[in-house]
C-alpha cells in the first residue's frame, strides 16, 4: 500500500484529506507542522508528501527544503490556501503546486498520477 | 522848287512811315530817291558790324543778282570813305583815283560819271551809305544835298527803330526761351524726365537737330546719368568731359565738325555744366537747321545761349539729384518701416501659441503674406539629429488673394496656403547642397542666378529647384534646429536685400520660440506622465489596503471553506438520493463553490499575481478568448463581427490580456440576453508619446444608464444578481498595469463600446532624448518565472 504524508496545521483539513485518501486505498500519515512531517519522513518509507505552506514551528517551504535534502526522490506537493501569489523560487523545488479547494478531485487525480505503479 | 522839295519830303515821310515791312520801306525809299533826284541809280550799302564791311543791300534797279554783289571794306572806295568820315561827298569819274577806288561800281553802271555818297547815320551809329549814280557830270545843288541828307537822316531814324525793334524781338525770344527752359525745369522733380526736357528744350531753342547731356562722378569718372534728344549724327566726335571755367577768361567750350559719307557737314557744340558738388557734366547740341535744309555751324550767339542754359539747368539738376536721393532714402525708410512692422507683427503673432505646428503656420504666413515679407514660397525644415536628416516640416505659398481679414494679426493667425512638401528628406551631408550646408555651417546662403547651379539633393529634384533662393538656419545655442528656405519663383521678382535681413532677424526669434515650444511640449509630456504616475500611485494606495486585507482573508477563509465544502461532498456521497438532506448538502456545496470563486477573483484583483510578459498578437488573444465564451454567445444567439487590422505584436501578459477580453465579452454577452451583435474591431492609434493598439468591443445591448456608467469600473459594483462586480475593475486594472487604458462610449438605446488601448511598447511613455529607450520588460518584468 502506498504511503502518503499529509502535513497541515488545520485539523479539519487533515481529517478531510486522510478520509478521502484512505478511501482511495492509500496509507495516510499525518503531521501538524513541518517538524512533525520530517520526523515521519525519517521513520516511514513514504511515497508522497502533501505539505501545507503556512504552518507553526516549521512552515511548508522549510520542510520541503529539508525533505528534498533527505530524499530527493520523494515527490512533494505544496498545497496552500493562498492564491498563486506565494509562488516563488523556494517553491520550485516542489513537484506540484495546488491551491486548496473543497473539490478534491484535482488532488486525487494528481496523487494517482504520481503513485500509479 | 520849294514846292517840289516839299513834295519830295512829303513823299519821303510817307514812304518811311508806311506800314509795310522795314525792308520794303527801305527799298521804296531808294527808288524814290532815284526817281526824284533824276539819277540813274540809287544804291544802299548796309554796314556789317562784325565784318567791318559795307555790302550792297538795295538798288533802285531792282533785286541785286548774286553776280552783281559788291562789298567795300571800311575806309575803302567812296562807300568806305563816307562810312568812315560820315560826311556826304560827290565825286566824278574823271577825278584822279575815283575810277580805281570804285572799280566794283562799274559792274553796276559801266558808264557812270557822277557818284554822290551820303552816310546814313544818326548821332551815335552809322547804319550804311547811300550812293547816287548818274551818267551825266551833274552837280548836286545845296538844296538837293540838303534834301538827300534829310532823307538819310530820316532813313537812319527808321533803321534805328528797326534795329531796336529787332533787338527787342530777340530779347523777347530769348526771354521766351528762358521761360520755356524755366517751365521745363520746374515742371518735374523726376531726374530722368527733367533731363529729357532739358535736352529737348535745348535742341528746340537752338534749332538743333539733336542734343545730349552727360553727368559723371568727378571722383571716379563713372557716368551717373545721361539723356539724348533728336538725332545725333554718328560722325560727330563724342562730347569730351569738360570742367567748368577756371579763373577769368572765356569759359571753355567744344566745337566739332565732320562730314558724313555723302559729304554733308555736321556740327556740334558743347559747354560744361558746372556743379557745386563732385559732379562733371556736358551739355551739347548737334546740327543747327538752316531754312534751306542744310546744317549750319553754331554761332557765338548759340554758344552764349547754351552757356545761359547750362547755368540755369545746373541748379535744377542738382536739386533733382538731391530730391532723388531724398526720395530714395524716404522709400528705403518706408520699406524698412514696413519690414520692421511686419517683423513686429509676426513676433507678436508668434507669442500667441506654444504649439510647434501653429508656430510654423504663423511663421509661414508671415513669410508669404504681402503684408509680411511677401515671398512667393517658403518652406521650413526640421533638423533631425538622431537620423542626421533635414525633414520638410511645413511649406506655404503666397496666396493669390489673401483672406479678407480685418487686421494683420488676424491675417497672420489664419492658416497659410499649404505647399506640399512630401518626401522632403535631405541627409545632412556636405554633398547634399545648400540646405544641408546651411545647417552644417550655421550660416545663411543667398543663391542668385549669377552663381553656378547649386547641388540639388535627390529629394528636391523636380520639386524645388528655383534659380534664386535664400536659406537661413534657425540657431539655438549655436545649434541649427530648423532651416527656412524662401524664393520668388512664381512672380520672378528678385529677392530684395531688406526682406532677407528681416528674415534673418526673424530667424533668431523663430528659433527661440520654436525651442520654447519644444521645451514646453517636453514639460507637458513629463507633466502628463507624472499625473499618470500619481494617479496610478493613488490607485495602488487605495488598493493596497484592500489587497492585503483580501489576501489575508482569503487564506483564513479558504481553509474552513475547504473543510466545509469537502465534508459536504463526503456527506453527499452518504445521503440517499431520495433524502431531503441531499438537497441541503448540495446547497452547502454550491455556496462553498461560489465563495471559492469569489476568493479567486479577489486575489486576481488585488494584483499579487504573477505577470508573464511576452510579445503577442492582439487578434490571436481575442480569438483564443472568444473560444472560451463561445458557448455563452451561442446560448444568447449573439452574432460576432470581427474587423482585425494588421498590427504589430503587443508586449503583454497573455493570460491577463485574455482575462480582460474574457470579462469584456462576458459583459457584452450578458448585456444581450435576447441576442444581438458583438463587434470586435482592432486598429492602430498614434498618440504623441508613441504607437498604441486599440480593441473596440461593441454590443447592441441598449447601453448603460448614466447613473450606472459612473460606477462601472468600481470594484464590487454590479447591476447583476450574480457575479462579483469585479469584472470591469479587473479589466481596467490589468490594462492600466500594461500602461494602457479602457474607455467606454455609451449610446443609450443602442449599445456600449469598450475600447482598450494598449501601447505597442511600454517605453513609449518613458522615452528620453538622451538615452536609448528602455524596454518594458526591464522596467517591470515578471517577479518570478514559470517553473
Amino acid at each position: 500500500m502506498k504511503k502518503i504524508l499529509v502535513a497541515d496545521d488545520e485539523v479539519s483539513i487533515r481529517l478531510l484529506y486522510s478520509e478521502e485518501l484512505k478511501e482511495e486505498g492509500y496509507d495516510v500519515y499525518l503531521a501538524a507542522n513541518g517538524r512533525e512531517a520530517l520526523e515521519v519522513v525519517d521513520k516511514v518509507p513514504l511515497d508522497l508528501v502533501i505539505l501545507d505552506i503556512k504552518m507553526p514551528e516549521m512552515d511548508g517551504i522549510e520542510a520541503l527544503r529539508q525533505i528534498k535534502e533527505k530524499r530527493p526522490d520523494l515527490p512533494v506537493v505544496l498545497s496552500t490556501a493562498y492564491g498563486e501569489y506565494k509562488q516563488d523560487f523556494a517553491t520550485w523545488a516542489s513537484d506540484e503546486y495546488l491551491v486548496k479547494s473543497s473539490d478534491l478531485e484535482d488532488l486525487k487525480s494528481m496523487v494517482k498520477r504520481y503513485l500509479k505503479d | 522848287m520849294v514846292s517840289e522839295r516839299a513834295a519830295f519830303l512829303t513823299q519821303m515821310v510817307e514812304v518811311l512811315t508806311s506800314t509795310v515791312s522795314f525792308g520794303e520801306r527801305l527799298n521804296n525809299m531808294v527808288h524814290l530817291l532815284g526817281r526824284n533826284l533824276k539819277v540813274d541809280l540809287a544804291l544802299y550799302f548796309g554796314l556789317d558790324k562784325a565784318k567791318e564791311t559795307l555790302a550792297l543791300n538795295l538798288s533802285s534797279a531792282g533785286p541785286v543778282p548774286p553776280h552783281l554783289q559788291v562789298e567795300f571794306p571800311m575806309g575803302r572806295g567812296l562807300v568806305g570813305e563816307t562810312a568812315e568820315s560820315r560826311k556826304a561827298k560827290v565825286v566824278h569819274r574823271h577825278q584822279p583815283g575815283v575810277l580805281a577806288a570804285n572799280a566794283p561800281l562799274e559792274k553796276l553802271h559801266p558808264a557812270y560819271h557822277t557818284l554822290a555818297a551820303f552816310p546814313v547815320a544818326d548821332d551815335n551809329y552809322l547804319y550804311g551809305v547811300l550812293i547816287l549814280v548818274d551818267r551825266g557830270d551833274r552837280p548836286f545843288t545845296p538844296a538837293e544835298r540838303q534834301s538827300v541828307e534829310l532823307a538819310c537822316l530820316m532813313l537812319a531814324g527808321t533803321l534805328r527803330q528797326a534795329i531796336v525793334q529787332e533787338e527787342a524781338k530777340k530779347r523777347i525770344a530769348e526771354l521766351s526761351v528762358l521761360f520755356e527752359v524755366g517751365k521745363a525745369l520746374s515742371s518735374t522733380m523726376e531726374l530722368e524726365v527733367l533731363l529729357e526736357r532739358i535736352v529737348s528744350t535745348t535742341a528746340k531753342v537752338i534749332t538743333a537737330r539733336g542734343a545730349a547731356l552727360h553727368i559723371t562722378d568727378a571722383a571716379t569718372g563713372e557716368p551717373l546719368v545721361s539723356s539724348r534728344y533728336g538725332q545725333i549724327p554718328p560722325e560727330c566726335p563724342a562730347l569730351p568731359k569738360m570742367q567748368g571755367p577756371t579763373g577769368a577768361g572765356e569759359p571753355p567750350h567744344f566745337e566739332g565738325r565732320s562730314a558724313d559719307a555723302k559729304g554733308r557737314m555736321h556740327y556740334c557744340l558743347a559747354v560744361p555744366l558746372t556743379f557745386k558738388g563732385q559732379l562733371h557734366g556736358t551739355l551739347g547740341v548737334y546740327d543747327k537747321f538752316a531754312p534751306s535744309g542744310d546744317f549750319l555751324p553754331f554761332d557765338p550767339e548759340n554758344r552764349q545761349l547754351l552757356y545761359t542754359m547750362a547755368g540755369v539747368i545746373v541748379n535744377a539738376i542738382e536739386n533733382a539729384l538731391t530730391y532723388q536721393k531724398v526720395e530714395d532714402l524716404a522709400e528705403k525708410n518706408e520699406r524698412m518701416v514696413k519690414n520692421l512692422t511686419a517683423l513686429q507683427e509676426i513676433s507678436q503673432a508668434l507669442l500667441t501659441t506654444v504649439q510647434e505646428d501653429r508656430l510654423l503656420e504663423i511663421l509661414l504666413q508671415g513669410l508669404t503674406l504681402e503684408r509680411g515679407l511677401g515671398f512667393d514660397r517658403a518652406v521650413i525644415l526640421k533638423v533631425d539629429e538622431t537620423t542626421q536628416t533635414l525633414k520638410g516640416a511645413k511649406g506655404a505659398r503666397r496666396p493669390a488673394k489673401p483672406a479678407d481679414l480685418p487686421n494683420s494679426k488676424a491675417l497672420l493667425l489664419a492658416p497659410p496656403e499649404e505647399l506640399p512638401i512630401n518626401g522632403w528628406e535631405i541627409p545632412l551631408r556636405a554633398d547634399q547642397g545648400p540646405l544641408a550646408l546651411a545647417v552644417q555651417r550655421k550660416t545663411s546662403y543667398h543663391h542668385t542666378q549669377a552663381l553656378p547651379d547649386p547641388v540639388w539633393p535627390a529629394a528636391l529634384k523636380d520639386k524645388f529647384t528655383p534659380p534664386e533662393f535664400f536659406v537661413v538656419p534657425l540657431l539655438v545655442k549655436d545649434r541649427a534646429t530648423w532651416v527656412t528656405v524662401v524664393d520668388n519663383q512664381a512672380s520672378g521678382r528678385p529677392l530684395e536685400t531688406e526682406p532677407l535681413h528681416v528674415l534673418q532677424m526673424l530667424a533668431t526669434q523663430a528659433a527661440l520660440v520654436l525651442e520654447n515650444a519644444h521645451l514646453y511640449s517636453t514639460i507637458e509630456a513629463n507633466n502628463r506622465e507624472l499625473l499618470l504616475i500619481r494617479e496610478r500611485m493613488l490607485e495602488s494606495d487605495r488598493l493596497a489596503a484592500l489587497s492585503s486585507l483580501a489576501s489575508g482573508m482569503a487564506h483564513e477563509i479558504r481553509n474552513p471553506l475547504v473543510s466545509i465544502g469537502g465534508f459536504a461532498r463526503r456527506i453527499a456521497k452518504l445521503v440517499e438520493f431520495s433524502s431531503p438532506l441531499r438537497g441541503y448538502v448540495e446547497v452547502i456545496q454550491e455556496e462553498v463553490t461560489r465563495l471559492e470563486k469569489l476568493l479567486r477573483e479577489i486575489l486576481d484583483f488585488t494584483g499579487e499575481n504573477l505577470s508573464y510578459y511576452g510579445d503577442h498578437e492582439m487578434a490571436k488573444l481575442i480569438e483564443d478568448t472568444l473560444i472560451l465564451v463561445q458557448r455563452d454567445l451561442d446560448a444568447n444567439k449573439i452574432k460576432v463581427v470581427k474587423e482585425f487590422a494588421a498590427l504589430p505584436r503587443l508586449h503583454c501578459d497573455d493570460r491577463q490580456m485574455k482575462q480582460v477580453f474574457y470579462n469584456l465579452f462576458q459583459n457584452a454577452a450578458q448585456a444581450m440576453p435576447d441576442g444581438g451583435t458583438l463587434t470586435i474591431r482592432t486598429y492602430a492609434v498614434e498618440k504623441p508619446d508613441g504607437l498604441y493598439e486599440a480593441a473596440a468591443i461593441s454590443d447592441t445591448g441598449g447601453g448603460i444608464p448614466l447613473e450606472v456608467l459612473h460606477n462601472i469600473f468600481n470594484p464590487f459594483f454590479s447591476t447583476k444578481d450574480y457575479g462579483t462586480g469585479l469584472g470591469l475593475a479587473i479589466a481596467q486594472r490589468i490594462v492600466s498595469r500594461h500602461y494602457g487604458q479602457i474607455e467606454v462610449t455609451n449610446e443609450m438605446g443602442k449599445g456600449v463600446t469598450f475600447i482598450a488601448t494598449l501601447p505597442v511598447a511600454k517605453y513609449c511613455l518613458v522615452k528620453d532624448a538622451g538615452h536609448d529607450a528602455v524596454p518594458a520588460s526591464a522596467l517591470k518584468g515578471p517577479k518570478g518565472g514559470r517553473p
